[in-house]
């Protein structure tokens, strides 16, 4: 009999922003295995990115306690981001952005890579190849501030992959595509999930496009988790909620 | 040129070119990392720095940096336990600065304007010592050394510092190091052009380049360049013009950012975006 390995624990997590005294989010119990695909949906400001970046350590959480394999966020918080791709909500660069496509994929690795090591031919490799996943490998040497929206959200699921991450924490990473990398994305996202055996966390409003191949959705609202289960019976009951 | 042979004048020279280099250096870190404010209030540190040490015959390079270093570090934390924005705290440290500069160097009346308090004042270039010269080029083989070695977490914080932050970079110490390594940079260039314009050196030179240039390792390399352009040019003004040094050199570097910013491609493209946004809309 073998038993699925945690990935992500958190037990009555609440974060609070700097200078708020409401919570964003408020006592969230919530456990994912390892290789799970789970999407949280719910309205504008029911702390569905908070969550997120309580996850990865961005935000000090005011109670509770995260952990991801094991390990403490709060105090190891730098070994934990370095297993953790992240893609943030609408990351737009200005046109005088003086970075390539390249150098930012390329970055996704440097925390793994470690201080005053030098990345090697090997890391190069690695972010051409997730720059290939996406197609977007004839762009390696653009500007990005001269990239699309869609061109450069692509750029930031790459650079989220570049460091081989064992967790994938996106943020709306549907949201500036066009209708076909919207309909490409989401099954990429589920091969790399299943051939990778990525533990993936997906933030979206986009309910159409997660139904094929997710087996598991949070519903939050108000900075509480509502539903949590099969996406029918969840969204149902985020239905009849609203 | 007969006055290249004089001692004074290749120190001069010297000191254009390594604080140059330095300043122009560092402002792009400064400029990127949005330290600006931390910047000025730091330069306005050093120069308080400076007169306590005029005024109580302490040697003001060890004041200034003090100061300067005092100035970086207290920022931070004091509006982090205020629970106040940077810029909340930084606009009530740099008139503080002013006004302390001000009281240490009337403190003492028979100093006065004296050469030494119009060097911290204004700078003075033809004061600058063999040791000063030393400290100079100390300080470019350590800052470039440091550089190069911490070069790809500078290069992600300065693309994005929560992004770097969540691609497993401890964000905080590298920050503190430029905030020190500006720090020591601006002290050590305050004979060049004083405390009041230093910080002019800081940002001209970077927000030139980035007028200008599409890639970053670009920019570090031009940005010291303009730094040592603009110096010189300054000096080269002043000596024609008979007009003090740090004051031309100030001149010279606005007039090259006002060129770069007329004919920046990014402005006029940025410019475009907006008109064809506002067409579409």
């Amino acid at each position: 009999m073998t038993y699925a390995k945690t990935a992500i624990r958190l037990e009555d997590v609440s974060t609070v922003y700097e200078g708020e005294s409401r919570p964003a989010i408020r006592d969230v119990n919530l456990t994912l295995e390892e290789n799970e695909l789970v999407y949280v949906v719910g309205p504008n400001a029911s702390g569905k990115t908070t969550l997120l970046e309580t996850i990865n350590g961005l935000l000090p959480t005011f109670k509770g306690r995260v952990s991801v394999f094991g390990l403490d966020v709060q105090t190891q918080g730098r070994r934990v981001r370095c297993e953790i791709g992240y893609v943030p909500q609408d990351f737009m660069v200005e046109p005088g952005e003086p970075y390539t496509a390249f150098d930012i994929v390329m970055m996704g690795g440097y925390g793994k890579i470690g201080i005053l090591n030098r990345p090697n031919e090997r890391n190069r490799e690695r972010a051409l190849e997730a720059m290939r996943l996406l197609d977007i490998e004839g762009l390696a040497h653009r500007p990005l501030g001269k990239l699309s929206g869609g061109q450069q959200q692509k750029v930031m699921i790459a650079r989220a992959l570049t460091k081989e991450p064992r967790v994938l924490l996106l943020d709306e990473p549907f949201s500036n595509l066009d209708p076909e990398s919207k309909e490409k994305i989401p099954s990429l996202i589920s091969r790399l999930h299943e051939e990778e055996g990525l533990t993936t966390l997906i933030v979206t409003h986009e309910v159409h496009s997660m139904l094929k191949s997710c087996r598991r959705v949070v519903v939050m609202n108000n900075g509480r988790i509502l539903a949590d289960g099969a996406p029918e019976k969840a969204l149902g009951k985020w239905g009849t909620s609203s | 040129m007969i006055w290249l042979e004089l001692d004074i004048m290749r120190r001069a020279l010297l000191g254009c070119v390594l604080a140059g280099f330095l300043t122009g250096l560092m402002g792009v870190f400064v400029v990127r990392m949005r330290l600006s404010a931390i910047g000025y209030s730091m330069s306005h540190g050093a120069f308080a720095g400076a007169a306590l040490g005029v005024a109580t015959s302490a040697n003001p390079l060890v004041t200034a940096m003090f100061f300067a270093s005092a100035t970086a570090f207290l920022i931070g934390p004091i509006a982090d336990k205020a629970r106040l924005h940077v810029d909340t705290i930084t606009s009530i440290i740099f008139p503080l600065n002013m006004a302390l500069a001000f009281v240490f160097l009337t403190l003492t009346p028979e100093i006065g304007l004296t050469s030494q308090v119009a060097s911290v004042l204004w700078g003075s270039i033809i004061s600058l010592t063999n040791s000063d010269v030393v400290y100079l080029v100390t300080l470019c083989a350590a800052t470039v050394s440091v550089i190069h070695f911490v070069w790809k977490e500078l290069f992600s914080i300065m693309f994005n510092r929560k992004l770097a932050e969540a691609d497993g970079i401890s964000t905080k110490p590298f920050i503190y190091l430029i905030i020190f390594l500006s720090g020591i940079v601006v002290t050590l260039s305050l004979k060049l052009v004083g405390g009041l314009l230093i910080y002019a050196l800081l940002f001209n030179p970077a927000s030139s380049a980035l007028q200008f240039l599409e890639d970053m390792r670009k920019i570090i390399i031009a940005s010291p360049l303009i730094g040592v352009a603009t110096n010189l040019s300054g000096l080269m003004v002043s000596l024609y013009l008979d007009l003090p040094v740090g004051s031309c050199i100030v001149l010279v570097s606005t007039i090259i950012f006002t060129i770069a910013v007329l004919l920046s491609p990014k402005r006029r493209r940025k410019m475009e975006n907006d008109k064809n946004r506002y067409c579409a809309a």
